[in-house]
């Protein structure tokens, strides 16, 4: 098989058939499969942080991260690399598009499960925005699917089609879905907030999805 | 030109107009709830693009879209009454789905005299009948749950008449019933479905097994139309 994605993303080296939805590995893919799962592991085992707040006139105070929400942040954060993982494999569009949406999802538990209210504040304006980005995002994915009848990435990568405008909408729909997220999590001073290690997986995943969208739209 | 493909820019273009027009309502909005209803309509529009494509391959789509849709409303939704418990305390706090998760029954006192139905004491076995026969034809959830209804019905009519049923005896008869429905599950997959794999040349049988057990699990789902509680 003969694909001009191997210009890009690397060596293909063959896809993994699961019924209608197609896993390809590329040695771009296969490496960021590995980093998302690693980073998912560390997430797995590293304890979250303790805060010390410094009080004036009276004692410090440690802030401890209590197990309930240890437990639903980490849950959180484990789904969202697997996902993230996987979105890396995916070779159809729409499926890409579902992962990213779960990806979505769980950025917003992330955030959300901190209960303090400019926390709260920035996961609700994150979610708005994540629900509005899924018209650019599926709708661009169902107007590839309208003007070249597949879904698939490596169908489409066989010949050459005008999606510039579809793509355009895709970009921006993956923009809103999961590409924004760093930026609400840098509004929450998330960093500041115990249990600082969860926040990673919002920032990787929105890294590797980002870097894996170019890889689709030059593809297609 | 097939009628899809005529429907097809018109659809389009009426999906990004409403999301443009649920975009700039939003931009105008103050008030939380209104601003998440307005968000809704735009995964609407969403919604219409992909229907607008009009093939099999887009019915496929919808649900997982409408799925993906609901799930972000609902933990959006959740969001919004975290941040507005937090900001008024001491009111008192409702929870997402509080009507289906309530713990305590209304208590009444008094006897509330019932005007007598006549349906409920001359046409109750009746009606049940009826509604059983037309849920085996419909089959399927929806057959399910009218065939249900239709035991449903029969069970609190003789309950109202009183014909020395207690509600401890429909308590019983309702876990009853939910209880065949579990064996007729069993039966279905186990004796029905495997049996297709295994015994290829016995096919008819394992098929009437199959087909009978699975009308009458679905039949006699009741936890399709909800629970009991005294």
């Amino acid at each position: 098989m003969s694909l001009n994605i191997t210009s890009i993303a690397g060596k293909f080296y063959g896809y993994i058939p699961f019924g209608d939805i197609v896993l390809y590995v590329t040695e771009f893919s296969a490496i960021s499969f590995i980093v998302a799962i690693f980073f998912t592991l560390v997430v797995y085992f590293t304890k979250p942080e303790k805060q010390l707040e410094s009080q004036i006139g009276g004692f410090d105070t440690l802030n401890y991260v209590s197990l309930e929400e240890l437990k639903i942040r980490r849950l959180m954060a484990i789904l969202c690399g697997i996902c993230t993982a996987f979105a890396m494999l995916t070779g159809d569009l729409f499926n890409y598009a579902l992962f990213l949406a779960l990806i979505g999802i769980t950025n917003i538990g992330i955030v959300a499960a901190v209960k303090k209210e400019w926390v709260l504040n920035a996961a609700y304006y994150y979610g708005l925005i994540a629900m509005i980005s899924t018209l650019p995002l599926f709708g661009g994915a169902a107007l590839i699917l309208a003007k070249t009848g597949t879904l698939s990435i490596l169908e489409l990568a066989k010949k050459p089609y005008d999606l510039l405008f579809q793509k355009i909408l895709y970009a921006a729909g993956v923009v809103g879905e999961t590409g924004v997220a760093p930026f609400y999590a840098a509004k929450a001073e998330m960093f500041r907030a115990p249990g600082a290690p969860y926040i990673l997986m919002i920032h990787l995943s929105s890294l590797l999805i980002v870097i894996r969208t170019a890889e689709i739209l030059l593809t297609i | 030109m097939d009628v899809v493909q005529h429907m097809f820019n018109p659809t389009v273009f009426v999906g990004f107009v409403v999301g443009i027009l649920s975009l700039l309502a939003i931009a105008y909005q103050r008030s939380d709830i209104h601003t998440l209803i307005l968000t809704d309509v735009v995964e609407c529009a969403m919604l219409v693009i992909i229907a607008a494509v009009g093939t099999d391959l887009a019915e496929a789509l919808i649900l997982p879209g409408l799925v993906v849709g609901l799930a972000e409303f609902l933990a959006v939704s959740e969001i919004l009454i975290q941040k507005n418990k937090l900001k008024k305390k001491g009111r008192k706090i409702t929870k997402l789905f509080e009507e289906f998760l309530a713990v305590e029954e209304p208590k009444i006192d008094r006897d509330i005299d019932h005007p007598k139905m006549e349906i409920l004491y001359s046409a109750s076995r009746f009606i049940s009948l009826l509604l059983v026969i037309y849920g085996a034809f419909l089959t399927g959830f929806t057959g399910g749950a009218v065939m249900s209804l239709g035991l449903l019905f029969y069970l609190l009519a003789q309950g109202i008449t009183s014909k020395g049923i207690s509600s401890e005896d429909i308590k019983d008869f309702w876990e009853a019933i939910v209880g065949f429905s579990g064996i007729m599950w069993a039966l279905w997959i186990i004796l029905g479905f495997v049996g297709f794999y295994l015994f290829p040349d016995h096919y008819v049988i394992f098929l009437l097994i199959a087909g009978g057990a699975l009308a009458l699990k679905v039949g006699s789902k009741l936890g399709l139309i909800g629970d009991l509680k005294f």
